[in-house]
């Protein structure tokens, strides 16, 4: 009872306990907050991939000649675990604004930014088997926003800005958010996308680019940093413009939900491969980490470096509680030789004081575990706090392509983080508790 | 005063070890205690007074000689033993009264008999020894004291709460290193009272260390240490105490 007693006491009367509880619960708290960040960041990342591309993407090598689109989907589509497949004929181009000059003769980074990768889509198929009406949605200005999320291509003759384009006739394309941003386009604009056509033989012949041009029919964002270099065409649209016999250029799959973990679809992926093998179909299999793969694990790689860092806060917290300890015994020599002359054993002292380093450790602990889950939960408030404070900007969503500041919450990871500094702080304390029991009362009670 | 006796030491021998060479404090020194004695030791600065009381308080160990508490010899005893048998049989009171500064008076004067039983033990006696604690606070006249801390205390008040703690689980033995050494002459004289009424009352043998010859001359026995032992002065006729002289 005793130990208790005393241990209590002289944790609470002495103000260096409250700060070594303070420190350890700030390192706690700051690991957990981190690690929740990077958690959603990670998580964050990982749906931007997954909403810009599709689960497994299969590309087809066509050299034999084109492949034909319905027999792909069907092969796929009779496989377990795809819940949907739509095929994309891709080309690259370049972008340029109707009735201006060509982009390539101004400057070096207009001549890159014009450059995109158009995708013709089978707009029915996409809406129903890929994240493309979640992209549709995901844009943040409302003027660039679809005036018809089922058929996302059409615009109003009346939107269209050139007046001598209404009744043209003229296909709709869209956007990244982004990319309309930087060209300053508004929908209804007509933009001019230039190819080469299929077939062509580069021998020195002339060649005769495609060109076409569209009206921007609207925006998408799906977050990520790809949709610059992206503009969605209609497939039927994209087979005429390209000036090409082929079909697709991809096959999206989209798994069923029990597929969607990445070692399922990793099994999923050599199926198909099998399969395409099988009816002599030549074709490259690709999950979605495979494709973003290396960039996956820079991040994760980013939140282990990170981790690491920050790990030095525990040896922070261990260093913090052996010096609270350490100068408690020292500042209680005397107490102890009194105690000892009132019969508590050596053990006994050992344990008042390894109580306290224990009661330090803990409360530190569980501040730091409750206060760090909180701040985790509310890191958003409190930045919109100090931002309208301060009147500084913390979090640049523009920067990192979140609204806000990305957050996973794992708790038992966070229980870890606890544990692991409590039981490095008691056990560091243990060492002061120690040489307190191992003192001798009489020079104990001597001691100036 | 009975005849039994409480402690026995027998050729108590102590040295320590200064610049690696030994030091002699203690060379045999002997004494018997009957329950309820008044013992008075005086001696010079450095004869040993202090390290003699920490042998009979079993705070530390004799190179060699006997000493046993109630026939029981404690020289073979474990630590753990002597510190159990310590708080069963032995009081201290210190000069610098030695309090815990962040515990009340009334939890420093529980202390011992909180160090005496287990959690769920304490329980069952928690009432009756605070009512204990609060009656030697009363009779000590700390009744109004007992929330403060050693801090808001004087002097003779922190002795008075020593002397409640040393008393309040009634060991047979009250070892008293310089009670009164560090208070004033008034303050001194109302301790000296004090120690002698309680350990009267509740029939503890009384073991004083001073250099006070007027204290010294109220016990019922003056030794004297003189070249590691002790010389028993004999029995003396105790000086008349305040409360003798007031009657």
């Amino acid at each position: 009872m005793y130990r208790f007693f005393l241990a209590g006491r002289y944790t609470l009367a002495r103000p260096v306990s409250y700060l070594a509880m303070v420190s350890i619960g700030l390192s706690v708290m700051a690991l957990i907050v981190v690690l929740s960040i990077m958690n959603g960041f990670l998580r964050e990342t990982e749906n931007i991939i997954r909403g810009s591309t599709a689960d497994i993407v299969v590309f087809p090598l066509q050299r034999d000649g084109p492949s034909s689109r319905a027999a792909l989907e069907g092969l796929v589509l009779g496989t377990e675990g795809v819940a949907g497949v739509t095929s994309r004929l891709v080309r690259p181009a370049i972008f340029k604004v109707h009735a201006h000059n060509n982009p390539l003769l101004w400057n070096s980074m207009d001549a890159s930014r014009s450059q995109v990768l158009v995708q013709g889509l089978d707009i029915t198929a996409e809406l129903a088997a890929s994240q493309l009406s979640a992209s549709l949605a995901g844009v943040r200005r409302a003027s660039f926003q679809v005036e018809d999320p089922d058929d996302p291509f059409y615009i109003a003759e009346a939107d269209i800005r050139d007046p001598r384009l209404r009744n043209a006739d003229n296909p709709g394309l869209l956007m990244g958010e982004t990319s309309m941003e930087v060209w300053r386009l508004q929908r209804g604009d007509a933009i001019d996308l230039v190819t080469l056509p299929d077939g062509i033989d580069l021998d020195g012949e002339a060649i005769l680019p495609t060109v076409m041009t569209f009206i921007v029919a609207g925006a998408f964002n799906s977050g990520h940093s790809n949709d610059d270099g992206i503009v969605y065409i209609d497939g039927s649209v994209a087979r005429v413009w390209a000036g090409t016999e082929h079909e697709l250029s991809e096959l999206y799959v989209t798994a069923t939900a029990d597929w969607q973990p990445v070692e399922r679809l990793g099994q999923l992926r050599d199926t198909l491969g099998v399969k395409f093998t099988d009816v002599g179909e030549r074709c490259l299999v690709d999950t979605w980490e495979d494709r973003h793969g290396t960039w996956l694990a820079a991040v994760k790689n980013e939140r282990r470096i990170l981790l690491v860092i920050l790990g030095f806060f525990l040896v922070l917290v261990c260093t913090i509680s052996f010096s609270v300890l350490t100068m408690l015994v020292q500042e209680k020599v005397r107490d102890i030789g009194i105690l000892s002359a009132m019969g508590i054993t050596a053990r006994g002292i050992g344990s008042i004081f390894a109580m306290v380093g224990v009661t330090i450790s803990l409360v530190g602990g569980l501040v730091g575990l409750g206060s760090g889950v909180w701040l985790a939960t509310h890191i958003n408030d409190v930045k919109d706090w100090i931002e309208a404070q301060f009147n500084v900007q913390i979090f640049d969503r523009n920067v990192y392509a979140f609204s806000e500041i990305p957050i996973d919450l794992d708790m038992t990871a966070n229980l870890y983080i606890t544990v692991a500094t409590v039981l490095g702080a008691v056990t560091i304390c243990m060492i002061p508790a120690w040489r307190a029991a191992r003192l001798d009362p009489v020079e104990a009670l001597r001691h100036e | 005063m009975s005849e039994t006796a409480i402690l026995s030491a027998n050729g108590l021998t102590r040295h320590y070890r200064m610049g690696g060479k030994p030091v002699p404090v203690l060379e045999g020194a002997s004494l018997d205690l009957m329950a309820g004695e008044k013992v008075a030791i005086m001696g010079r600065s450095g004869a040993g007074k202090s390290t003699l009381l920490h042998l009979l308080g079993l705070l530390d160990r004799p190179d060699a000689g006997s000493l046993k508490i109630r026939g029981q010899e404690t020289t073979t005893l474990s630590r753990r033993a002597r510190a159990r048998l310590r708080n069963d049989e032995v009081g201290f009171v210190f000069q610098f009264y030695h309090l815990i500064p962040e515990l009340t008076a009334l939890d420093n004067a529980l202390l011992p008999a909180m160090i005496a039983h287990g959690p769920l033990a304490w329980l069952g006696v928690k009432r009756e020894r605070k009512e204990r604690a609060r009656g030697l606070f009363v009779e000590l006249g700390l009744d109004d004291r007992a929330g403060h801390r050693p801090a808001q205390l004087s002097g003779g008040e922190r002795q008075r709460v020593a002397i409640a703690r040393a008393l309040c689980s009634t060991p047979g033995l009250l070892l008293c290193d310089e009670p009164t050494g560090n208070l004033d002459e008034h303050t001194s004289d109302a301790i000296t009272e004090l120690l002698f009424e309680l350990t009267d009352k509740y029939a503890q043998t009384l073991v004083m260390v001073t250099h006070d010859r007027e204290l010294a001359s109220k016990a019922d026995r003056l030794l004297t240490l003189h070249d590691g032992g002790l010389v028993d002065e004999g029995a003396q006729a105790p000086a008349p105490r305040a409360q003798e002289l007031s009657a």
